[in-house]
C-alpha cells in the first residue's frame, strides 16, 4: 500500500467512525419512539399516515448504519451510502422547515423540549457530515 | 448484482425487520398509523396559529416583549403560573371579554398556554381571539407542566 493509500484508508476509518458515533447518538429515538414521531410530524413533509412508520424505520436505519460502520467492515461502504442519503434527506427537511419559519428542534440528538430549535447551523453541521461521508466513500475507493 | 447494492438492500431490509420486531415488544410502542389531524399542533397549524416549544417560550419570556395568557382554570392559575401571565380561563371566557379587548389592543404578541401538550384550552382561546381580530397569536404548546418541570420561573 502506498503512502497516499494509507492516508486515504485512515481518512476512511476516521470519517466512518465519526459518522457512526453521530448516528448512534440518536439512540433516544428508539427508547422514546413517540417523541421522535412527534419530531417527524413537526417537519410537515410526510402524509400523516406515514409519520409513525417513517419515524420507527428511520431510527432503526440510523442505528443499523452506525453498527455496520463500527463493527461490520464488509458493510461499511453500503452503510456510508445509506447514511449519505439519510443525511441529505434530513438536511433538506431542516432547510425547508427553516424557510417555513419552524420554531422546533429537529429532534436529531435530543428529545428535550429545551433542545435548541433548528437553525442554519444545523444545516451547516449536516453539510459537514455529508462531506465527511463523501470523503469516506472516496477514501474507500482510492484504497481498493 | 453489485455487492454494495446488495448490502444496501440488506441494511434497508434488516432495519425494517428490527423496527417491526422492536415496536411490537417495546414498552412505549406507538401505533404504525396515527391520526395526527386530532393533535393540538395540527389544529393550530390549520388555523394559521404559530406554535412554539418550551425553548422558544423561555426566550420570549426573558425579552418581556410578549404577553403570556394562561387558559387554565382560575384555581390552577392560583396554584402557580408563568410570572406576569394574564389569567383568561377558557371555561369562563364570557367574564373576561373586557380584558381580552385590552390585550388585543396592546398590539403585543400574545402567547397562550394551558396545562400540557394534550390540552386544547389555549388553542380554543386563540381561535376566539382570532375571531375578535387578534393577529399576533402564538400557541406555547408544551404547557405549564413542562415549563415548571424544566425550571421555568413560576409565580404563586
Amino acid at each position: 500500500m502506498t503512502r497516499d493509500q494509507k492516508i486515504y484508508r485512515l481518512a476512511y476509518w476516521i470519517a466512518s467512525f465519526i459518522i457512526a458515533v453521530i448516528l448512534l447518538s440518536g439512540y433516544h429515538k428508539i427508547i422514546y419512539p413517540a417523541d421522535f414521531a412527534l419530531s417527524v410530524y413537526r417537519f410537515h413533509l410526510l402524509p400523516d399516515a406515514l409519520v409513525n412508520a417513517a419515524s420507527l424505520y428511520f431510527s432503526w436505519l440510523e442505528i443499523g448504519c452506525g453498527i455496520c460502520l463500527l463493527l461490520i467492515p464488509k458493510y461499511r461502504v453500503a452503510a456510508l451510502w445509506v447514511a449519505l442519503v439519510l443525511l441529505m434527506f434530513f438536511t433538506g427537511g431542516i432547510a425547508i422547515n427553516l424557510l417555513r419559519g419552524s420554531a422546533f428542534s429537529c429532534g436529531c440528538f435530543s428529545r428535550s423540549p429545551l433542545a435548541r430549535p433548528m437553525d442554519w447551523l444545523s444545516v451547516a453541521r449536516n453539510i459537514g457530515l455529508i462531506l465527511l461521508a463523501a470523503m469516506a466513500l472516496l477514501g474507500s475507493q482510492k484504497t481498493r | 448484482m453489485n455487492p454494495t447494492l446488495q448490502r444496501i438492500g440488506i441494511i434497508l431490509l434488516v432495519s425494517g425487520v428490527l423496527a417491526v420486531v422492536a415496536n411490537s415488544v417495546h414498552p412505549r410502542k406507538i401505533p404504525w398509523v396515527q391520526d395526527w389531524s386530532r393533535h393540538v399542533e395540527a389544529k393550530a397549524t390549520k388555523q394559521k396559529i404559530k406554535v412554539i416549544p418550551l425553548s422558544v417560550a423561555l426566550e420570549k419570556f426573558q425579552t418581556l416583549e410578549s404577553i403570556f395568557i394562561d387558559a387554565r382554570s382560575a384555581e390552577e392559575f392560583e396554584q402557580g403560573h408563568i410570572p406576569r401571565a394574564a389569567s383568561i380561563p377558557f371555561e369562563s371566557l364570557d367574564e373576561y371579554f373586557p380584558i381580552l379587548g385590552g390585550l388585543i389592543d396592546s398590539g403585543r404578541e400574545l402567547i397562550l398556554y394551558c396545562k400540557t401538550r394534550e390540552c386544547d384550552d389555549a388553542l380554543m382561546l386563540a381561535i376566539e381571539l382570532q375571531k375578535m381580530g387578534a393577529s399576533n397569536l402564538v400557541l406555547y404548546v408544551d404547557g405549564f407542566e413542562l415549563w415548571e418541570k424544566h425550571g421555568g420561573e413560576v409565580e404563586r
